[in-house]
């Protein structure tokens, strides 16, 4: 059901001020979203004076250098800090993203950041996506093949590999599924571009002998055809991988199968 | 003391691109148009009922408000017509990538206004 405006107990609250305590001149205001689940209080927004001239580049430095020197009880998940785990996603500035391959030089203004849209939130940045891991297990996201290949490698050619290629980099950070205004608003039942990226990637792997069946799960209303093209998934992926053509091309196998 | 984990803000923060602000428009203009036929149909059943009619109506379009409604309805059917094939392309599997979508999302909202004033200017001649 579209809800436009948050619950009353999710409503955003101003929250405290951190005044900077380094005398740096060269400061910038960091806005971050934070909710304590200990209190019965609604989420408020937090603002930190972050002394940039000892600061690397990332907006995951801002958040390790405010949780080292200046208020260690904020929350986040991070992990490789490289762009390949996919923990640290988040929104900042307004646009999903993983907070260590964002460069705060590409932020104007203040910076704000949230944690991904539309979750439940469990503390501060971090948002509950056990629905989206279900989801993804829905799609049972393994190789189906009668072969005994266990004795030497399930050869592919170049050109079926190749098919693969923009579908195994995802690394399921959940920033495409989280952008995505159907997904908002209907995501118990749509699947999203993360695990339909994901579907897509098995149903198009030539290994796989499961195509009809996978296809056939997909093509519902709900779970696939929610997908309305606003391409949010594509302008939010930090991998450059384009989600929205994924689902169009399972829309497109099974319109013309 | 369970409380209850809050909803992170959604629509309330996240930026708006080319494509999601189509996207929407073209849905909008869609009941719009949708709204425009239905009560263009009443106009051709009222016109069964009289001459009287017909002057009522012909007064109303060619006062500023009516006028007004007409350019309104024409550029939302130009909108969406521009809008809609953006989206054959897209079901042919034509016109995912990012750089090609901004583009083509770009041409649909200016396009629309240039169609507008063309059919404006086309229906001037009669």
């Amino acid at each position: 059901m579209v809800q436009i405006r948050l619950p009353e107990k999710s409503k955003v609250k101003k929250g405290n001020y951190y005044k900077d305590k380094t005398g740096s001149k060269n400061l910038r205001k960091v806005n971050v979203y934070r909710w304590d689940p200990s209190t019965e209080e609604n989420p408020r927004i937090d603002t930190y004076e972050v002394d940039m001239n000892n600061c690397p580049s990332k907006v995951l430095d801002i958040l390790n250098k405010i949780k080292n020197e200046i208020d260690p009880s904020i929350a986040y998940r991070r992990s490789c800090a490289h762009g390949v785990c996919g923990s640290c996603a988040m929104n900042m500035d307004g646009k999903n993203g993983l907070a260590c391959t964002k460069s705060h030089s590409e932020i104007k203004g203040d910076i704000n950041i949230y944690p991904l849209p539309h979750l439940k939130v469990l503390k501060d940045l971090i948002g509950d996506l056990s629905t989206l891991y279900k989801q993804y297990e829905s799609v049972e996201p393994w190789l189906k093949n009668s072969k005994n290949i266990s004795e030497r490698e399930n050869l592919q050619s170049k050109e079926d590999r190749a098919k693969l290629d923009g579908l195994y980099e995802c690394i399921m950070c959940a920033c495409c599924s989280t952008s995505c205004p159907s997904y908002w608003w209907n995501g118990e039942k749509y699947l999203g571009p993360a695990v339909l990226l994901q579907a897509y990637r098995w149903i198009i792997d030539s290994r796989d002998e499961d195509r009809k069946a996978r296809l056939k799960k997909v093509a519902d209303e709900l779970k696939l055809y929610r997908c309305h093209t606003i391409m949010n998934c594509t302008n939010a992926c930090p991998k450059g991988l384009n989600p929205a053509k994924a689902i169009a091309s399972i829309k497109k196998m099974l319109a013309t199968s | 003391m369970k409380n209850e984990n809050p909803l992170s803000p959604h629509i309330q923060i996240y930026n708006w691109h080319i494509s999601s602000l189509v996207s929407i428009s073209h849905r909008i203009a869609g009941i719009i148009n949708l709204t425009a036929v239905t009560l263009i149909c009443f106009w051709v059943a009222y016109l069964l009922l009289g001459d009287e009619n017909y002057q009522i109506i012909y007064i109303f379009l060619n006062s500023f408000f009516g006028k007004f409604l007409i350019l309104g309805i024409v550029w939302s059917f130009s909108f969406q017509i521009l809008s809609e094939i953006r989206h054959l392309f897209w079901d042919y599997g034509i016109g995912f990538d990012l750089k090609v979508a901004n583009i083509t999302g770009l041409i649909v909202i200016f396009g629309s206004f240039i169609l507008t004033v063309l059919i404006y200017l086309v229906g001037n001649l009669f």
